[in-house]
């Protein structure tokens, strides 16, 4: 069993935080956004040199879903002074809106580009086990529910046909004078994922929401996994 | 439960078969058996039945133990409280297999009737004896008139096999299949599946090289990642179409993430679909039709298509229903239209692509022939000819087999489709006796014909689709 879920269950936990899953998508060769779990504010400064200037921070906690509503997030934080400051602000913003939240500690990021927002995601499906999901982010996923579904393992056949499947495909392709996004390596990515999904059963869910789909590259900027249940 | 495969193969291609408890007044096992190239046995105890039961020429036994011959295959009709008593007598006789029509087991949800299943499901694991179902019509096999239904044809020959967990669907797609001219190999109605699964079929039907191509009708899936890679296995052979009857009934799961609360069952199993290369169709109706075209459409094709329409009425209808299922009416080349001009009726008609071809076809019976050879000569079209057959310019029923030999000349020389309809609704289809007569004899010849444009559009469209992916 991969050491990081192994751990986390140690401590009882159902789910990685978001350092975790992206240090286990790391290692399976997944494109992501640096990141270092900060605990205390000369951790964060550490952590903000080793990944250089300017640093996302967001708070790391499993009780708390949206996390840029309570002030969990702050972008653009750029020398050492402000990472400090940052720490403190986010600390004292997430303990008054939800007191008794336990938290991990502050995630400092490296500070990526925008590109085309996609998710990249995982569950499990009653019939036919782990399942990937595509689908173009924000409002395509939220409002349309323009995703599309393909049983793990997917084969690079199946990636290209998942990516294509969407409605949205031609946002990807470059439409109103965007440049079109890298799809080798979007493939490439879904594919990774859908490995380390297939050789860590532990994967019930999981979500790379967004992951930033640029002209040259893919990044993923968030992460979240859930495992299944122990006595799965 | 791994299921031995010579056996089962004896068991679904038997040389003797005992119908165990059929019942007057009809004696549906007996009669479904009546062209059975095998031995056919009976066993019945009960004496008011068993008179009845030699009139109709079987021999009967008070238990399969007294049948002198080896029996492969036992058809079990008694009530399901005398099911284990029969299993015994099956394991002890060493039959090839057992196909349970019997139903009252775990389908009931009552305590009775899981006990019973789960001890038959026992028994026959024990034994590595093949149960067809129970609760299901079981094996229809054509070539040795082992029958589900007295309708099901018997004979040389077979297109395609199916495979259903209803009898139901499994006796319509059989006949639907038969009313458009396909003939069906094989048909597994495997009700519980409790033994043998769609999966076992599915594997069996992927390796029978008698069966060219599978249609299956199905609920759900027992185990999903084994029917998964035996689909994909079975499609790398032979085509696969499935028709999913039933929302999902799977239940739902308590999911925090994002993905898990937009994967629903259906999109699921349509992505499972599209990614083993099956034909996933949603009805009876589209499966027949997919079966249809598929029979004499076997090799890739393309889009470019020549449409064929007897008004002008129809000439746009039968346009937009092509269109919409992704099929390109393009315009033909300068020769073939210098070809047209010299013959074709251009008051109240039109060559454009699509044909408005009535007016033509009815001054020369020759004209049909010019318009096909020149379609077929025409290297724009790629994906043959659709055409709307009994309306104006088709009266005589004398010049049905002669229009039929020309489109088989066309179908011939291209290796193109030739997708036939003859609309409900039109306005011109004459006597609805004369019309179910003249789509017979389109039947007989080997060709798709269907009851609207949308239905042949459609149809050809998921084989063209099939094909190419």
């Amino acid at each position: 069993m991969n050491e990081l879920i192994t751990a986390a269950r140690k401590r009882g936990r159902s789910q990685l935080n978001e350092v975790e899953a992206k240090d286990l998508l790391a290692d399976a060769g997944v494109p992501v956004a640096k990141t270092r779990l900060a605990t205390t504010a000369d951790d964060a400064v550490d952590a903000a040199e080793s990944i250089g200037y300017p640093v996302v921070m967001k708070v790391v906690s499993s009780e708390i879903a949206h996390k840029s509503d309570i002030g969990g997030v702050v972008l653009d934080v750029s020398d050492a002074d402000a990472v400090r400051a940052t720490f403190d602000q986010i600390t004292a913003s997430v303990s008054s809106a939800i007191p008794d939240a336990e938290i991990d500690g502050i995630a400092v990021q490296e500070m990526v580009p925008q590109g085309i927002e996609v998710i990249v995601g995982a569950t499990t499906d009653m019939q036919f086990g782990s399942v990937m999901m595509f689908g173009l982010g924000g409002v395509f996923v939220e409002v349309m529910k323009d995703v599309a579904f393909r049983i793990v393992p997917l084969e690079v056949r199946d990636a290209k046909q998942l990516v294509r499947e969407i409605d949205g495909f031609p946002l990807l392709q470059g439409a109103r004078g965007t440049e079109p996004a890298d799809l080798d390596a979007l493939e490439s990515l879904i594919l990774k994922v859908s490995a380390a999904v297939e050789e860590n059963p532990e994967i019930a869910e999981l979500d790379l929401n967004p992951v930033f789909a640029y002209p040259d590259g893919v990044m993923a900027v968030d992460a979240h996994i859930v495992l299944t249940a122990e006595d799965d | 439960m791994p299921i031995d495969q010579s056996r089962l193969h004896r068991a679904l291609n038997p040389s003797s078969v005992a119908v165990v408890g059929d019942k007057g007044p009809d004696y549906q096992w007996l009669t479904n058996q009546k062209h059975f190239t095998g031995e056919l046995y009976s066993v019945q105890l009960d004496e008011k039945e068993i008179p009845n039961i030699e009139k109709m020429g079987v021999r009967n036994y008070l238990s399969l133990n007294e049948i002198p011959d080896e029996i492969d295959l036992v058809i079990c009709a008694v009530p399901r409280a005398i099911t284990p008593y029969v299993v015994a007598d099956a394991i002890e006789k060493k039959v090839g297999g057992i196909s349970m029509f019997t139903s009252g087991f775990a389908e009931t949800r009552e305590p009775e009737g899981v006990a019973l299943q789960e001890k038959l499901v026992e028994m026959c694991t024990d034994a590595g004896m093949p149960l067809v179902g129970p609760n299901c019509l079981g094996i229809y096999n054509r070539k040795l008139g082992v029958k589900f239904g007295v309708g099901q044809e018997h004979g040389e020959g077979g297109d395609i096999s199916i495979i259903s967990q209803s009898g139901t669907h499994g006796m319509g797609m059989t006949n639907g299949a038969q009313s458009v001219g396909v003939k069906v190999r094989r048909a597994f109605s495997f009700g519980n599946g409790v033994i043998l699964n769609e999966s076992d079929y599915l594997e069996y039907l992927t390796n029978d090289p008698e069966t060219s191509a599978i249609a299956m009708y199905l609920e759900g899936t027992r185990d999903g990642r084994r029917f998964f890679n035996v689909l994909r296995e079975a499609t790398k052979q032979k085509p696969v179409i499935i028709w999913k009857g039933g929302r999902s009934t799977a239940g739902t799961r308590a999911v925090s993430s994002h993905t898990g609360s937009l994967a629903s069952s259906q999109s699921v199993w349509d992505a499972m679909l599209k990614q083993t290369g099956a034909i996933g169709v949603g009805s009876i109706e589209e499966a027949i039709d997919a079966m249809a075209v598929l029979v004499h459409t076997k090799e890739p094709v393309g889009r470019d298509i020549a449409l064929v329409a007897m008004t002008g009425g129809q000439s746009v209808a039968i346009t937009d229903q092509f269109e919409n299922y992704g099929f390109n009416v393009p315009e033909l080349g300068q020769d073939s239209y210098d070809r047209l001009a010299e013959f074709f009726t251009t008051v109240g008609g039109s060559y454009r692509n699509p044909f408005d071809a009535a007016s033509t076809i009815r001054s020369e019976s020759e004209n049909l022939q010019k318009i096909l050879e020149i379609i077929a000569d025409e290297p724009i079209i790629n994906g043959g000819v659709a055409l709307e057959f009994r309306s104006r310019g088709f009266e005589k029923p004398e010049d049905i087999e002669s229009i039929l030999d020309l489109l088989e000349q066309y179908r011939q020389k291209t290796g193109q489709p030739v997708i036939l309809m003859m609309p409900t609704f039109g306005v011109m289809t004459g006597d609805p006796e004369e019309a179910a007569n003249v789509r017979n004899r389109i039947v007989d010849r080997g060709f798709a014909v269907f009851p609207s444009f949308e239905r042949g559009a459609q149809a050809l469209s998921r084989i063209v689709d099939h094909h190419s992916s």
